[in-house]
């Protein structure tokens, strides 16, 4: 499902991103751990198309991304790709509806008509049936993020990836969250790429990538 | 949920930069309205009333000052001249029809004009119905006998049978009791037409002879009023040629071979139009498009400060798969939205200005002009604001396709 293959990034004076092999195969939850700064979220961005490498091959669901134009990287990430962020990165103006139809307007996945039954029955199986015309600052923390998890998963994406999605939680809220984000992804049987630097959560999924010697330096 | 339901979205979340924006758009649009439709409504409003009439034949002196006083009923009248003018002109072979008019009284403020009864029976061209219809009464049919125009009715609350004097000038508080020996008698009331008949009270023009006369025995003389011992004298005389064309022929032998003066209203009007208010507009439309490149630099920078303050946003909708021609569009929308809601707050602004400007033009000149007119000007500076708010929105817009969608959701 992902593979990286000698894949490099600069990442600024005398250092750079280094993966020289990685794979995970489909369906699989993994975790990529390691401290902060080890460059667990640049792999994040190279792998969904955020960033692209300086040399080397990634290849997500048998298809190279690193050399597509930008708008078969927008496609690419709209259709294949569901992101769920440490800081929910809800849009202030919308409410918990609009923001996961935001995503059906922008991936165009599904027929249109489908759009807003399959966003209100997403956001009613996180449990927010009651809270769809609720705008992001009206919600809890928790909340939040299981509005985000809805929207990541709206378009049925094959592959989910997650930038330390319990960071701004509470270790109560934090648990309940990834009991249900989990519940989830085994429920459609996603691919999830987890990263986080909390020991505790990485041991929650299946399995896990250590990614303490992604970063190196290089000569200038 | 379309591009333009977005946009909207992102300036209604932030309402009081969004309102003062349109605002600012409004109050140079509300002055472009407004200037372009006084201007146009008065000018044509103006061509209007002195198109009915081919040659106004007065005293030597301001051809405008002519027209305005005999036609409009404003400024002052340039003198007399003689009631045998007056005769000579009926003769002449190019008169179709001529009519005295006698000005130089007043009544609370409103003109007494003296003229005759064949008057009301002119044909008004296109106008759909004349100036001097009657909504009650009579026409005047001997001396001392008084038709209202409607407004004149009823400021100086006058009905059908009252009494009124004259006094001398063209002002209120001026001579008030001059005529009082010799009183008016309200005989008609005019509908309202929108046209200077409205703050007029017409007469039979010998009315002003005997009051003339009655001022003779006492040896008194006052301004407008011929002295000439036998030619009762005549304010003008408004003509109607037999034709348009024959103005230009007859208006120079008017002035060759009679004691008086020829004016053309209508050329009159565009000269004063092109002259004096031309530059007076020009200078206004320029301020009104200042004001709107004012508000322009304000959509840009109000949009340029939205989309700093936005970037993770603009990071989110890219990584959720929108392209960078939507983002660059969702912004181009929020300028034209800003810019449309300006133009609707700037034509309620000229509404609300033409209608107040409007009244008081009524009051003052007698002339009524509508509401904010579309006119092929307006349309072309409404189409040039549209165009200055999009141009406005090209930089935000272009900051906004520029998203690092990698930095921007990593750097906030």
């Amino acid at each position: 499902m992902v593979k990286l293959e000698g894949v490099r990034r600069k990442l600024g004076p005398g250092v750079q991103f280094h993966c020289e092999d990685f794979h995970a195969s489909e369906g699989v939850q993994l975790a990529l751990w390691g401290p902060s700064g080890c460059g667990k979220s640049t792999m994040l961005n190279l792998i969904s198309g955020l960033l692209r490498p300086d040399s080397g091959v990634i290849r997500i669901d048998g298809k190279e991304i690193q050399g597509l134009k930008e708008g078969q990287l927008d496609e690419f990430r709209a259709q294949r790709v569901g992101f769920v962020f440490q800081t929910f990165n809800l849009l202030a103006p919308f409410t918990a509806l609009q923001n996961v139809l935001l995503g059906m307007r922008f991936a165009d996945v599904l027929p249109a008509k489908e759009w807003k039954p399959k966003a209100t029955e997403i956001l009613e199986r996180v449990g927010l049936g009651h809270r769809l015309h609720a705008k992001p600052a009206t919600l809890s923390v928790g909340e939040r993020q299981r509005v985000a998890i809805a929207r990541a998963l709206a378009n049925r994406p094959k592959l989910i990836v997650a930038d330390e999605p319990t960071g701004s939680l509470d270790p109560k809220t934090s648990d309940a969250v990834m009991d249900l984000f989990l519940e989830l992804v085994r429920e459609k049987s996603l691919t999830l790429l987890l990263v986080t630097h909390e020991r505790s959560i990485a041991e929650r999924l299946p399995d896990l990538f250590d990614c303490s010697r992604l970063v190196e330096e290089v000569a200038s | 949920m379309s591009i333009w339901h977005i946009a909207w979205s992102y300036l209604w979340n932030r309402k009081l930069t969004t309102a003062m924006t349109i605002i600012s758009v409004g109050l140079g649009v509300g002055l472009i309205s407004t200037v372009e439709t006084l201007r146009e409504e008065t000018e044509r409003r103006f061509a209007e009333e002195g198109q009915a009439f081919d040659l106004v034949v007065g005293a030597k002196g301001n051809p405008l000052q002519l027209v305005l006083s005999t036609v409009y009923f404003i400024d002052t009248p340039t003198g007399n001249i003689n009631w045998s003018d007056y005769e000579r002109l009926l003769k002449e072979e190019e008169v179709k029809d001529a009519f005295p008019v006698s000005i130089g009284d007043n009544y609370a403020g409103y003109r007494i004009i003296g003229t005759e009864a064949k008057l009301f029976d002119f044909p008004w061209g296109s106008r759909e119905h004349s100036p001097f219809e009657l909504a009650e009464g009579n026409r005047f049919s001997k001396p001392m006998e008084a038709v209202l125009g409607a407004a004149a009715a009823e400021g100086a609350k006058l009905k059908i049978g009252d009494t009124f004097s004259g006094a001398h000038g063209l002002t209120a508080g001026f001579g008030a009791g001059d005529h009082a020996k010799t009183p008016y008698t309200v005989v008609g009331i005019l509908k309202r037409s929108g046209t200077p008949n409205d703050r007029a009270i017409f007469c039979d023009i010998r009315s002003t002879w005997m009051l003339h006369a009655h001022e003779d025995d006492e040896a008194d003389t006052h301004e407008g009023h011929n002295d000439a011992a036998h030619d009762p004298g005549v304010t003008a005389v408004l003509v109607k040629l037999y034709s348009p064309a024959l103005r230009f022929d007859f208006k120079p032998r008017v002035n060759k071979t009679y004691n008086a003066m020829a004016a053309v209203p209508v050329t009159v009007i565009q000269k004063l139009y092109e002259q004096v208010l031309g530059t007076a507009r020009m200078v206004l439309m320029a301020i009104g498009y200042l004001v709107v490149v004012i508000s322009a630099f304000s959509i840009m920078i109000g949009l340029y400060m939205s989309i700093l303050q936005r970037k993770r946003d603009l990071a989110v909708m890219r990584a959720l798969g929108a392209s960078r021609g939507e983002i660059f569009g969702s912004v181009i929308v929020e300028a034209f939205w800003v810019t449309v809601l300006g133009l609707g707050v700037g034509w309620l602004f000229g509404t609300v200005a033409c209608y107040v400007l409007g009244a008081q033009f009524a009051k003052r000149v007698g002339l009524y002009i509508s509401a904010v007119s579309v006119t092929p000007d307006l349309i072309t500076a409404y189409s040039a604001v549209v165009l200055v708010g999009l141009v406005a929105g090209i930089l935000p817009a272009w900051q906004a396709y520029r998203t690092d969608v990698a930095r921007d959701l990593a750097e906030l």
